[in-house]
């Protein structure tokens, strides 16, 4: 069980880390991930509801114990507070992403933008004729099933932001119980 | 030397001085107040506000000639004694030389302070003369390493920087101080312990540890038991020292060690095994193997201990002991992991642990094993091939000289080997060597700190030529600041662990491994301390005692047999099964 295991199941986990935001703890965690090799889909960093602490939502690919490792070592840094590994809890998740795609070419070229958009909490920004650009703002999967909609449908420019996830349980069970968006405990 | 005249012990217990002071002056305050006598460093621009208040203050400041000397001395300075060593330089180069001997720190756990001066802040990001970004480059080699931008903040950073280095897993700390803070006046006080704001700093959960429940039971159901004892044990303290051998007695399991782990358990101890891992004793590789438990305390089971992982003590269920979570699981598979500190799971283990009888048959295997090995590689009568001086003898006899009660800090590579396995160690905190980093230029610089810090225990620093030539600088420091080491220096005129991979992995294609050197009778000469040198077997007694005898700094040039291997030997990609020993006529 060794995370030096490569046969393992490589997996996508999603770690919330609590940090105390100072100048550098950005710097020390993304060195920590790099010295050690762990590899990172992506990081996200922002404020809190606590002044002085930021969050940090970090996805990681790897087996079990690769992402035991990630959180042990990040619980090592001394401006890191708190790690959870959110992988396999009720959470919130959401990203977010700009693009800009063609303009549509007729009317299916069009429902097919629109159908994508509609897949991934989409927005219309602007649909000049030179392209039309757009916002989607939905779980990391569902940005990736309307991201190989647009592709078909000339996908120029793409900016994503990273997960943010936020753990959901018992100190949020006032919350409605049907399916959030993003809520992945569904 | 002012630096020694002016000496005088550290203050007890903090002073709350609250009148405004430069940085620099709060600096030196807070050190005295955290117990700081000693500190190794070197001036320069960005630290000379420090050097103009530095003799106000009781602590000894020791002028290294290189800064790495300066953390490897505070290093050894922190190895001998369990205070916190602190080493100083200034910024750009000076900060940078003190890289390796922080990675050292790092690699070891050893807790240091390292400070060093940078630009004024108005100029921080533009490449201003000798500014260097120390803090980016520290952040892998520290536990934690910080600028302090305000002059108001430097009696805390001070402050939680030994806080940090000390807690839990202990590690080296580096502050670094822009010019102007350390001049502009602050009224900020040595902050009372229970005002540190560091809510991310690992504390270990200290008392019973419960799941020593479960380990009693494993060494109850056990036939074959053994614990494997390292570093963190004498980290913990000399009570987990102290609880490990009434731990062995009780439960009668015998007790192997780590590199860093000589001297957990008095070597002439019946449950005592020694030395384990790639170049270890023979017996005790071989009960790693056989054993059906294997109790790991205060270890990171890392490849020098254990070879290739998947054949590495496959017989047994696999106990890990160790202060740092990451560490369980990281290198080995975990029957049992327990995150506790060393003392405190031993104290939990007394007072489970019934009387148990010895186990017979696994101790009489060991013995049979052990008898075998102590007699290989053992060449008693100081001779090697042709009679030529044999580097196990030469380390045996410096144990002996000194009673086995010397501090002994070795180097890197067949000295260091050879150091652990012959020297015959008896207590904790007597063996300091560069573990995990494998650092060569470490022996001299930290037997220097030792010694300081140790002043009642003599200090040998064993020694390659190789090695020996990366720091010779610092014989200026011991001998302007009359530190009495006495240096080894086992010199085969060879990088001897080199030329020992060369000849057994890389077919005989020796490249590099010829080493020429100075001549270092006359090196000594030239220093203007003692220098002695060795050809033969029959000499090494009367000299070791000729450098004993010295008030002074010694250095003994031991001249070696010209291709003395270190055996048994693990080959690399090897598990503990394959060691290779010596052929023997």
């Amino acid at each position: 069980m060794s995370h030096a295991d490569r046969t393992a199941p490589q997996t996508r986990h999603v770690v919330s880390a609590l940090v105390v935001d100072r100048p550098g703890t950005l710097n020390r965690v993304a060195s920590l991930l790099r010295a050690r090799s762990f590899n990172i889909d992506s990081l996200t960093v922002g404020s809190t509801q606590e002044a002085g602490r930021s969050r940090m939502t970090i996805v990681v690919r790897g087996d079990e114990a690769h992402t035991h490792q990630v959180i042990a070592q990040l619980e090592r840094l001394v401006d890191v507070l708190e790690v959870t590994d959110l992988t396999h809890r009720p959470r919130l998740e959401l990203e977010l992403a700009l693009a800009e795609v063609e303009p549509p070419s007729g009317p299916k070229a069009e429902a097919a933008v629109r159908e994508a958009m509609a897949q991934a909490g989409g927005e219309l920004l602007a649909t000049n004729p030179d392209g039309w650009r757009l916002r989607l703002a939905d779980t990391p999967d569902r940005i990736e099933g309307a991201l190989q909609i647009l592709r078909r449908a000339g996908l120029r420019s793409l900016v994503r932001a990273g997960s943010v996830a936020m753990a959901i349980g018992a100190a949020t069970s006032s919350e409605p119980t049907a399916p959030q968006l993003g809520d992945s405990s569904a | 030397m002012n630096a020694v005249a002016a000496y005088q012990p550290a203050v007890a217990g903090p002073a709350r001085e609250t009148g405004p002071r430069i940085g620099a002056r709060a600096l030196c305050e807070a050190l005295v107040a955290h117990g700081t006598d000693a500190v190794f460093g070197y001036p320069g621009g960005a630290v000379l506000p420090i050097y103009d208040v530095l003799r106000e203050f009781p602590m000894r400041h020791v002028l290294v000639r290189h800064e790495q000397g300066a953390a490897h001395a505070a290093d050894g300075y922190s190895r001998a004694s369990g205070r916190v060593g602190v080493a100083m330089a200034t910024s750009g180069p000076g900060a940078i030389n003190l890289v390796t001997g922080l990675a050292t720190a790092m690699m070891d756990s050893v807790p240091m302070l390292a400070i060093t001066g940078n630009v004024p802040r108005a100029m921080l990001g533009r490449d201003a003369f000798q500014e260097t970004d120390i803090v980016g480059i520290a952040l892998p080699v520290t536990k934690h390493a910080r600028l302090v931008m305000d002059p108001d903040e430097v009696p805390m950073a001070v402050a939680e920087a030994f806080e940090i280095a000390r807690t839990g897993r202990p590690g080296p700390v580096l502050l670094d101080f822009p010019k102007d803070v350390l001049q502009l006046e602050t009224s900020a006080p040595v902050p009372a312990p229970h005002e540190l704001r560091l809510p991310g700093l690992l504390r270990p959960v200290r008392g019973d540890v419960p799941e020593a429940d479960e380990l009693v039971d494993l060494i109850a159901r056990a036939e074959r038991p053994l614990i494997l004892s390292g570093h963190g044990v004498q980290i913990s303290g000399p009570e987990a020292v102290d609880l490990l051998r009434r731990v062995a007695e009780r439960a009668q399991v015998p007790v192997a060690h780590t590199l860093l782990g000589i001297g957990n358990l008095d070597e002439t101890h019946p449950l005592s095994l020694g030395y384990a891992g790639m170049h270890g004793w023979m017996h005790v590789n071989k009960a790693i193997q056989h054993c059906d438990l294997l109790i790991g305390i205060g270890i990171r089971y890392d490849d020098r201990i254990t070879g290739k992982v998947s054949t590495f003590a496959p017989r047994a269920k696999i106990v890990h002991v160790d202060v740092d979570r990451s560490e369980i699981g990281k290198n080995v598979r975990t029957d049992l992991g327990i995150v506790a500190d060393a003392g405190d799971l031993l104290a939990a283990l007394l007072r489970r642990l019934p009387e148990c009888t010895p186990r017979h048959a696994w101790l009489a295997q060991i013995e049979e094993w052990r008898a075998v090995s102590l007699n290989r590689s053992w060449h008693g009568s100081g001779g090697w091939r042709h009679g030529r001086l044999s580097a196990d003898y030469v380390v045996a006899q410096i144990g002996e000289a000194s009673e086995h009660q010397a501090t002994l800090v070795s180097d890197v590579g067949q000295n260091q080997m050879w150091a652990a396995r012959y020297f015959g160690f008896r207590r904790p905190y007597a063996h300091l060597s560069s573990g995990g980093l494998g650092t060569m230029g470490y022996a001299v610089p930290a037997a220097m700190g030792a010694a300081l810090a140790e002043p009642r225990h003599e200090t040998w620093a064993i020694t390659g030529d190789g090695g020996f030539q990366m720091t010779q600088q610092e014989l200026a420091t011991i001998v302007s600041e009359q530190i009495p080491i006495r240096i080894a220096v086992l010199n085969n005129r060879k990088l001897g662990m080199i030329r020992q991979w060369q000849e057994l992995v890389y077919d005989g294609n020796y490249h590099s491994a010829e080493l020429f050197g100075p001549d270092l009778v006359k090196l000594c000469e030239a220093y203007c301390m003692a220098g002695f040198r060795v050809h033969r077997p029959e000499q090494v007694p009367g000299v070791i005692a000729a450098a004993r005898a010295e008030p002074g700094p010694a250095l003994i040039d031991f001249q070696l047999a010209d291709e003395q291997n270190v055996y048994p030997m693990m080959p690399p990609g090897a598990g503990l099964s394959e060691l290779i020993d010596e052929e023997r006529g």
